[in-house]
This record gives structure tokens, sequence and C-alpha cells, in this order.
């Protein structure tokens, strides 16, 4: 008994220490084995849709090393190491941008950037278990990604939640495949690991495979915006935070937060659910509006089918000048850059034949595809018009996701396959001169295809491709994103605009697209020349010119500031030291000591000291600021979050935005509220609410809606963009952007009492121009946009972006003149005329000069002798003061127009003296 | 997962007493087998036993272009056949959130969704409208999307016909889970204008049983929407926007907050600490995404305030006050 005792004990003290040694062995041997190093060579490539891709070169390691895809790939290849391990890499850069190796999560010794054509060696120890986005810093969104699993040396990866409720664990080598799943823009890139190491590129949202209770693990990473993953009819246990801990916190939806998130977790396919088509999706619903999902497709268990993936949409499939079997993708990249807000990513290569890097030519199947990697601000992807099959369920369209749009403006992309051929125009409904087009076209026709007929996103159906409002849009959109088709008032030359010599296939057949747009709307135009108005104006007009490039910051846009005592530039203000961003919009302060700007593709309110031009802050007050106003009682500034859903405070003397103004109710679409407008008496701010198309009248002092009115004659999307008013606050005006209307509200009550039809005289289908409203003049205003009141009420001056200007009696409220203006005519806004009256101040997008209307110019109080008085150059000669030197685009981009003293009945009457000295009695009491 | 520790001491005593030889033999052997007859019940009650719930809801339109869910009907059925109805405890109203449901892990949910909206002739894309939940089993008829995602059939209540969804809330799924629409207007849904409620599935375990009160806390884009529930009375009691919430001082009471829309949230609630569910760490303020859940237990000891402190979401106010009293 005692022997036994002992002997037992003996043999249990044996085998605790047999234990120790073959443990330690075992640690010590696991651990000389695992330390293992990876070399390995990577190039980056640029692909045939101008996208990037890291191609694995080479994998030498102590182990199996995967199977590879071939060619670069979008995400990289997969990088499986094991955690304790050394990874050495060796990049070539095949690419003509610096290109970079970061691992987000990971420290990477000197990730310098390399230049194109030069090969440089990272290194990183994978000393953290995880799974880690790799890549490029800045250029990542266009592709430059890919994910480097770290697995623990044991082998054990994250367990997974079986249907009856046990927590399994799992070994790597029992998974059946793997997927990395990159959430990109509104897109997911995919990749599938076979459990031979394959690795297969799935591209865009691909449907993923798998068998019923096959043990699948996911990487899901996300580079650049923010994202919720989520799977349905699956959950998994939440293993973000390793280590102890109380209870798994069971999931199925996670937040990837920008920039280097990532999620893995293992699930076995379908357990408690069984066989479907399972939705993965991004839970962001302005992502999911943007094409943001793809399928889970788990076939049923001994069905003989056998799982397999299908990849999506390729940067290597088929597109205009890439053949390829597979569906091809081309991709827009969203810029802060003036014309190509919507770059394709091969632009300059297409743009000498297209003469635009905003048109790209696919065959129907393939998709179009956006990513919003070059801006500040917050944007839609919306179908500005569509071939009129394309949105309905029929002959291959998709009503559900044509026409594209969300319900709010974002950051991340979009996404859309297109089926039927013809014509595509988007945009975006913050900034409606942001431009993509893409024309899919059939390739078994002779001619590019832009379908029989268009439907526009204004509610405009069927409407022939060869009318004149068609061919108008395509001649716009050939204007609008390519600077060189600007007009420049600085060259001698004849207004010449480029487009591309190619046929198209319209309704009425094959026509040369340069020889109807030459004959409808001219080429090689003489411009008038510049003249300054014979009467002086009174103080400065300040303008953004919001394209003007500088050499000291990489956003665009500066201030030109105009003495209009004899006309000439008084100073140019471009804040390279907070690289101001589109500045949009201006107002200044009582005392105009302070003029306040709002950075239109970005989230902030600059304040510029009026006299010296300098900077004094730079304010974060939202997502994409458009407009700014004072409230006339208080001084307090009013600035509207045009990306957001309201209008923010900044008290008086302070910095800081302290409130928001909703323009809606609680959980109601967003208004996105553009050009605002305020009441003499303070009491009001008007809203164009652009989203919803209304005008809101809101109470100043309870902030509460006391009305909003629908614009636009009920049309789907009016896109009511600015507001004018009465100087007694009695009348309301909105401009109806792609309505070309001016809706007319009561003041008090937002009563709609008419609606001026600014194309009543323009037939669309032939492009003739007659007075068929019977007003006794012909006048048309096509795009209407700033659309401000006399200060005494007389007459409305309507800048409309088809390059008009349009002169309304506000007595009668009928249009009385039409004038010229430069296309993309943009900003308008009164100032005081040097002994009395007003002149209108008009800026341009798409030209460098500042037109001056002058309404009434012999002051009789009749509107029909009004006339351009002048026109003044926005370009800056040496002499100009300057804080930064003009490298591109010299004055062009005009948009808000600031006129000091502002002469506004409400502001007027606070001038301090030194602005009010050079006004009349009658200007310093415009309505008495 | 009870049952997984069940099986485990199940076996362990098992081999035990198989090995050991010793006086204690009879008793583990009657241990053991005790302990078989318990886990077999265990086993019985975890994997059959649960009540079923059987709900009838509305979708429908509230004035400001909102839709809403709304309690028409619900009955839970017992184990033993026994039926009771728990309408009266919801409003009679549409509300947003929509209805919480609250069951228990191994019950099942048998949903009746009515469309109560008017039909649109020109968009029939409108007339559509589905629950999609999250978190619970359900097979391939009630994942509450259209054929256009499924591949296979529009699980929509339409003007025509209802719609029943049949959720089954297996040993696992314990926790707080969205639901919403996935078919109206779009084939992403229409949750965004009001579609949408809770699921809270309490573990089988008696754990959740001191709990007072349950806040249901939707963060949207512009606000935050609330839906409370009194355990002690069952009652459910819309609380709508950015809500002042009540506690009786010294009673438990959970947070369940959600999030749906576009944008991102940072909740807080001051002065006050918790466990991230799945962590060992106290925190007082979590980062939520849109249809993430964050679900917390406090001890009301004092009254606070809870609040988005995302940028914007300061701006609009999106907070409200927590109130204990006595």
């Amino acid at each position: 008994m005692k022997g036994n005792m002992s002997s037992h004990i003996y043999g249990k003290k044996m085998k605790t220490i047999t234990a120790i040694i073959l443990f330690i062995t075992t640690w010590l041997f696991s651990s000389i084995t695992l330390a293992a190093s990876h070399n390995i060579i990577l190039s980056a490539e640029t692909l045939p849709n101008g996208q990037y891709g890291y191609k694995m070169i080479s994998h030498t390691t102590d182990g199996a090393a995967p199977n590879y895809p071939a060619d670069a790939v979008i995400p990289g290849p997969t990088l499986f190491v094991q955690g304790g391990d050394v990874v050495n890499i060796q990049l070539t850069n095949n690419t003509n941008i610096k290109v970079g190796f970061n691992v987000g999560g990971l420290s990477v010794g000197n990730a310098i950037s390399i230049l194109p054509k030069q090969t440089r060696n990272y290194r990183f120890n994978a000393d953290k278990v995880g799974t880690f986005p790799y890549g490029d810093e800045k250029s990542a969104l266009l592709g430059l990604f890919g994910a480097i699993v770290v697995d623990d040396p044991s082998g054990k990866v994250q367990s997974f939640l079986d249907g009856d409720g046990t927590l399994t664990a799992v070994k790597r080598d029992q998974l059946n495949k793997e997927f990395v799943m990159f959430m990109v823009g509104s897109t997911f890139w995919g990749a599938e690991i076979s459990a031979d190491g394959t690795q297969k590129p799935l591209w865009t949202n691909p449907t993923l495979g798998a068998v019923e209770n096959q043990l699948v693990r996911f990487h899901v990473l996300a580079v650049g915006h923010a994202h919720t993953f989520h799977l349905h009819a699956h959950r998994w246990p939440d293993s973000t935070n390793n280590g102890n801990t109380a209870s798994s916190n069971i999931i199925d939806v996670k937040l990837m937060s920008s920039p280097h998130s990532s999620h893995t977790f293992t699930i076995k396919a379908g357990t408690g659910v069984g066989p479907g088509v399972w939705q993965y999706h991004c839970h962001v619903m302005s992502h999911m509006q943007s094409g943001m999902n793809g399928k889970f497709h788990v076939v049923a268990a001994g069905s003989g089918e056998t799982g397999d993936s299908i990849a999506g949409a390729s940067p290597r499939g088929k597109i205009f000048l890439n053949d390829s079997d597979e569906p091809g993708l081309v991709t827009f990249i969203m810029s802060d850059e003036p014309g190509s807000w919507f770059r394709s990513a091969r632009g300059n290569a297409l743009s000498p034949v297209t003469h635009t890097k905003s048109l790209e030519i696919i065959p129907p199947g393939s998709s179009v595809h956006f990513i919003m990697s070059d801006t500040n601000g917050v944007h839609t992807v919306t179908n500005l018009l569509w071939p009129s099959d394309a949105g309905k369920n029929d002959h291959g369209g998709d009503h559900f996701m044509i026409p594209i749009d969300e319900t709010k403006a974002y950051r991340g992309g979009g996404i859309v396959q297109l089926n039927v051929p013809g014509l595509y125009v988007f945009t975006c409904k913050i900034h409606p001169f942001m431009f993509a087009a893409v024309i899919v076209d059939d390739p078994k026709t002779d001619g590019l295809d832009l379908g029989n007929t268009i439907d526009l996103v204004s509610g405009i159906k069927d409407l022939p491709t060869s009318s004149d409002l068609a061919t108008r849009l395509v001649s716009t959109f050939f204007i609008a994103t390519t600077p060189s088709n600007w007009r420049d008032f600085t060259s001698t030359n004849p207004w010449h605009v480029a487009y591309p010599n190619v046929d198209v296939v319209t309704d009425a057949g094959k026509l040369s697209l340069v020889e109807v747009l030459e004959a409808r709307y001219g080429q090689d135009v003489q411009l008038t020349s510049l003249s300054k108005p014979a009467t002086p104006g009174v103080g400065e007009v300040w303008v953004d010119t919001q394209f003007e490039k500088t050499a000291g910051k990489t956003k665009p846009g500066a201030i030109t500031v105009l003495d209009t005592s004899d006309w000439t530039l008084k100073r140019k203000i471009a804040l390279p030291q907070i690289n101001m961003n589109n500045p949009h919009n201006m107002w200044a302060n009582r005392d105009h000591s302070v003029v306040y700007a709002t950075q239109w593709f970005d989230t902030k309110l600059t304040l510029i000291d009026q006299k010296t031009g300098k900077l004094i802050k730079n304010i974060h007050v939202g997502d994409t600021p458009s407009h700014v106003m004072t409230l006339p009682t208080t001084d307090d500034v009013t600035i509207a979050i045009h990306g957001e859903n309201g209008v923010v405070r900044m008290p008086v003397g302070t910095t800081e935005v302290d409130y928001m103004m909703p323009t809606q109710q609680h959980g109601q679409a967003p208004a996105n509220p553009h050009g605002h407008w305020i009441s003499a008496d303070g009491k009001r701010i008007i809203t164009p609410n652009v989203n919803t198309g209304d005008a809101g009248i809101y109470d100043t002092e309870t902030g509460q809606i006391v009305v909003r009115t629908q614009t636009g004659g009920g049309a789907p999307v009016p896109h009511p963009i600015a507001i004018g008013m009465m100087p007694d606050s009695s009348r309301v005006y909105a401009a109806n952007l792609l309505h070309h209307s001016i809706s007319v509200l009561d003041g008090n009550n937002g009563a709609l009492l008419n609606t001026i039809n600014l194309i009543a005289d323009y037939n669309p289908i032939t492009g003739e121009f007659a007075d068929k409203d019977g007003n006794g003049v012909v006048a048309v205003g096509v795009l209407p946009i700033q659309t401000p009141v006399s200060p005494d009420g007389k007459v409305m001056v309507t800048a409309s972006m088809g390059g008009q200007i349009v002169i309304t009696d506000t007595t009668t409220n009928k249009i009385v003149k039409m004038l010229s203006c430069d296309p993309g005519c943009h900003g308008a806004n009164f100032g005081a005329k040097q002994g009395g009256g007003y002149y209108a101040y008009v800026s341009s997008k798409f030209s460098n000069r500042l037109i001056v209307v002058d309404p009434d110019p012999n002051g009789d109080g009749k509107l029909d002798d009004a006339e351009i008085a002048g026109s003044v150059s926005m370009v800056a000669d040496k002499g100009v003061p300057k804080d930064d030197t003009v490298s591109n685009l010299a004055g062009f981009g005009g948009q808000g127009v600031l006129p000091l003293p502002i002469v506004y009945n409400g502001w007027v009457q606070n001038l301090p003296s030194e602005w009010s000295a050079g006004l009349t009695d009658k200007q310093r009491n415009p309505i008495q | 997962m009870r049952r997984i520790f069940a099986a485990e001491s199940l076996a362990g005593n098992l081999s035990l007493s198989h090995k050991k030889k010793c006086n204690f033999r009879l008793m583990s052997t009657i241990w053991s087998r005790m302990l078989f007859a318990i886990s077999l019940l265990f086993l019985i009650n975890s994997v059959l036993a649960g009540n079923l719930h059987r709900i009838g809801m509305f979708a429908e339109e509230m004035a400001g272009g909102y839709f809403a869910y709304r309690m028409m009907h619900y009955e839970i059925i017992g184990q033993d056949g026994s039926a009771s109805n728990i309408t009266s405890r919801y409003s009679n109203a549409a509300t947003i959130p929509g209805p919480t449901i609250i069951i228990t892990e191994g019950d099942e949910v048998e949903i009746e969704l009515m469309y109560q909206i008017n039909p649109d002739r020109e968009n029939s894309k409108h007339n559509q409208v589905s629950i999609h939940v999250h978190g619970v089993h359900y097979d391939k008829d009630s994942d509450g999307t259209l054929k256009y995602i499924n591949l296979y059939k529009d699980e929509s209540a339409t003007p025509v016909v209802s719609y029943i969804y049949r959720w089954h809330a297996a040993l696992g799924t314990a926790g707080t889970w969205p639901y919403h629409d996935h078919n109206m207007d779009s084939h992403n849904g229409a949750e965004d204008r009001g579609l949408f409620g809770a699921l809270i599935v309490n573990p089988a375990s008696a754990a959740m049983n001191n709990i007072k009160k349950e806040f249901v806390l939707y963060i949207v884009d512009d606000a935050i929407v609330g839906m409370e529930t009194n355990n002690t009375t069952g009652q459910h009691t819309p609380l709508w926007v950015n809500p002042t919430l009540t506690a009786e001082r010294d009673s438990d009471v959970r947070f369940h907050v959600l999030a749906l829309g576009t944008n991102f949230h940072q909740f807080q609630l001051n002065d006050y600490t918790w466990v991230d569910p799945g962590t060992v760490n106290q925190i007082n303020t979590k980062a939520i995404g849109p249809l993430e859940k964050h679900v917390f237990v406090v001890n009301a000891t004092h009254s606070s305030s809870y609040m988005d402190t995302a940028f914007s979401s300061v701006l609009l106010g999106m907070k409200g006050d927590f109130v204990v009293a006595h």
C-alpha cells in the first residue's frame, strides 16, 4: 500500500517532469521553427482601368508559401505569417505615382515612399497576432491595399458559434476557406483563400460561396472611410478584444472605423439557418444606397453543389480599350480639383480622345465605380440622366439601382452595374457641377450609343437624345469638366471648346458629335472684350474665385478683392497656410472688420481680416458648409451646413459654433440647405432645401420650422439652391436649379404665390428661343442659381448656369430681360452704385471675369433698359498683393460675391460711418 | 452555453468514478447518474424549452413622411399550451422605435406583418415592407429581403397579403438585436424612415431577472429615440426624441444603445461606468456605428445625463437626462 502509494507519486512526478521537459522542448523547437522569416518580393502595378494593385513576385519562407495570383490584384496578395515571424518586403514601383508600404497596426521601420521605377526594402516583425492592412497610405483607396494575417503559432484561430450555442475552438487547418473583404468607399474588394492556400481574386462585391457547415473565416478590413459590416443570418463572437474576457460578445454588425480597422471571425456556414443566399453589406445607409453589398451563397450540404464564389466586376475586365471575358469596372475619383471633380482613374490616358477626364466608355454589363479619395467634403453619387430603359425593370434595366441616388451626403463612394446601352451622367447633389459621364456602348452598333431617349432626375422622361436639351447638357458636360474649354478673357484667341471627334448613335441615327455640337452652340466664338463700367461702384467686391490654383497649397480657390472705385484688383487671398479649399460664399460682420468665408468642399469657416486679407481663424463648422450670413439684429453668424441637415450658429464675438438649427424634423430626410437668406428684421431664416425640394422658413429665436413649402411645381427633384428676399420680407424667391424656375413664396406664411418659368421661351427639342410666354421678351434662364432681390426691392437678378442673367421685375414677378453671361454663371449680389442705385455683380464658374449688371441705368424705375455696365477680369497681374503664387486657372471659378459695404435693408442701417459714408441717403434707407 | 458546462462536468465525473476505486464509488456513481439526469433535463430544456411568441404587427404611415411599426396582437404560448395575451402592454399607436420584443433563449417567434400604408400605383417598390431581424436563427423564408437580394422570393407584406416571419432564439443568440424593414422603396428598405425596433433575447439563465427597466435608445442621424420597458409591469412606453430617462434609486436598469442611419456616434453616460461587453474594460463612452448594439446594465445611484458627443450631434442637442429618484 505504502510502496504503491510512493510509486504512484513517483510516477506522477516522472510524468510531470517529462511533461515539463517535453513542453520546454516543444516550446523551444516551436519557437525556433515558428520564428520564420519571409522574403517577399512585391511590385505595385497600374491596372487596365487606371487603379493600382500589388503583385506577388515571389514569397520564400521555411514553410509552404501560398499559391498567389499571377497578376496584380485588389486587394493585394494576402500575406499569412505567424506571430514572431520576421517579414522582409522588397517592393518595386511600376506605377507612375509615389508608392509606400505601411502596415496599419504593426510598425514598419522607415516606411518611406518610393518614386516610379524605384525598388526598396521594408521589414517588420509580426509581433502581434491579428489581421492588419498593408498598403500605401496616400493611394490606398485606389487599390494599394492588402491584408497581412498574423496567426497564433499554435494554429488556433477565432472560435465559431455553432447553431446549438456551442462556442467551438478552431485550428487554422480546419478552415475550409477564408475570405479577405476590404471595405473601401462604397465597395467590397474580396479575395478567397482556399484550404490548400490558393488565393483567388474576387474583385468587387463578389458572391461568396460556401457549402453548408463549412468553416469559413472572414477577415474584414477597412481603409479610409468608416463602415459597419453586417452579414445576414450569421453571428459570431467579437474577438476584437483578445484575452481574458468574462463572456463572449456575440455580434452580427461590426464598426470599422478609419483608418486601419480589421475584424476577423470564423463562422460555420448556414449554421442554425440552413442554406440560402444571405446578403452581406455595409449598414451605413448611404453606403447601402450607393451599392455596398454582395451575397454569401450557402449551398446545401450533399446537394452536389460546390459552393464556389463568383468574382465581381474587375479592373481587368471588359472596358473601352481593354478586352476581356469578365465584367469590367471603370473608376471615377471624386475630387476637389476643378473640372475633374469626377476623374477617371485613367483619365489622363483617355483625354486625348475624349477631351475630358470625366468620360468613360464600357460595354453593357460592366460597372462604374466611384471613390471619394481626393476630397475633404461630403458628396452624393446621383444619376442626373440615364437611358429611359435603364430605370425600368425590363430590357435589362434595374429599377433598384438606376437612377442611383442617396438620401444623405456622405463619405465613401459608389458602385453600379450598367446593363442598358446609352448615356449616363452622374453628379453630386451637393455640388451639382461635378459631372461624370459613362457611355454604355453596345459593341454591335456602329458609333457610340447615346440611346434613343433619356430620363432626367428633374422628372423629364423619354427625352430624345438628339433633342436640343440633351445635346445642350452634353455640351455643358464638356465645358464644365475641361478647364481648357472655359472662357479665358485674358486670351485674345476665340473661345474654342474641344469636343471628341466621334460618331454617336441617337434616336436620329448616327451623328458626328462634334458637328452637331458646333452647329448648335457655335465654335471659336470671339469673346467680347472687357470694359470697366463708366460709373464707379461703392467700396469693394469680394469674389470667390473658387477654382484658382496657387503654388503653396494642394486645394484650389482664392478670394479676389475688387476695388470698385477704379475697377482694379486690390488683393488675392489664397491662404496656403490652411490649404483653403474651394472658398464658396462670404459675408461680413457688422463693422466689416471680419469677412467670413465658407469652404464648400471641406468642413471649415474661415475668418479673414477685411483690411489686410490675413487669416484670423479657421473654424470647424460641419460637413460642406455652403453659405454664410449674419443676423442683422445680433450680428450672430449663421452658416448653412449643406452636407448635413441644418444651419449652425456662431454667436457674435465667439469663434465656435454652438448650435445647429435643424432644417427638418428629427428623423426626416435631410434637407441639405444651400444658399440661405435672412429677413431684414432678422426674425426668419429661409433655406433652399436641395435634397427635399422645398424652401423652409424658420424662426430665428426658437429654431422651429415655421413652414416648408414645396418648390418647383411638383417636379420630383427641383433642386432649390438659393434664396432671394424682398427687403420688407414680404416675399421669398427660391431658384430651382433643375426645374429652371423661381418659386415665389409669401414671406410670412410660406404660401406658394407663383412659379416663374425661366425656360418658357425655350423649346427643349428644337432649341428654339421665342417669346412663348407672351411677356414681350425672349428670355431664358437655364439652371438658375443665385437670385438676389435689390436692396430697394425693385428688381431680381438671376444668375443661370446655362449662361444667362435673367432680370425680373418684382412688382409684377415678370421677366423683363435676358442678358448674356458665361458658362457656369453662378453668383450674384447687389452693391451700391456711386451716386445712387445698385449694381448686381455676377460671377461665373467657367470664366475669369466678373460681370457688372446695371438693372436701371437711368434710374427711372423701369427695367427694360437693364444692361451689362461692364465686366472686369478676375486675373491678378504682378502688382496685385497676394499671399500665394497663382499657378493655374487664374481668376476662374467665380461663385460667391460679397460687395462691401453690405447694402441690404436691415444690414445697411448698421454700417459704421466709414462704410456708410459713400452711400446716398436713399441707399442708407433703401425702402423708405 | 450552459449545456456545454453541464456536459463537461458530466464527462469529468464519469471518468473520475471509472478510474478511482474507492469507497466513494457508489456515491459518485449516484452523483454522476444524478448529474446525468439533471444534464438531460437541461438538454431537453435548453433545446426544446421555450415559449412561442405569436405577434401581429402593422407597418404604418405617420404624419411627417415617417413609417413605423405598430403592435396589433401579442400572445405568448407557454410550453404547457397556456396562452397569455400581452397586447395591452404595448402602445396602441405606431411608434418609433417600434415595439420592443422581449424573449428568452429557446423561445420562438411567429410574427405576422401587415401592410397598412397607402399603396403607390406609380412605384411598385413602395408596395412592399418587411421585418429583417438580426442575430437570431431563421431559415431563408424569414430573411425579410427581396428576391433581388436573396434570389428566392420577395419576403414582404404587401397591400394584398401579410407575411409571417419565424424566428428561433436558439442558444447562443442571447443579446439585443435590431429589427428593421429591408424591402420598402429600395432593396435597402426604409429603415431610416422609422421602420426599426429592438428584439431583446434574454439568456436562458436568470441573470437578467433583477433588471427593473429596459431603455432602448436608437441613435439616428439627428436624434436619439427611445422606448422604455418597465419589467415590473411589463408595460412598454415610447419615449420619442432625446427623452428624459427615469429610474428608481438602487434599481438595475439596462441600456440597449443601437444606431441607425449614415452617421457615426460616440455614446456617453456621464458619471457611470460599465463593462464593455466581451471585455473586462470599465468604460463610460462607446463608439457606435449604424446597426451596432451596445448593451450594459447600471445600478441607478444618481442622476446623470447621456449624450452623443460626435461633433454635429452635440450641436443638434442629441442628449437627455437620466433622472434617478427616491
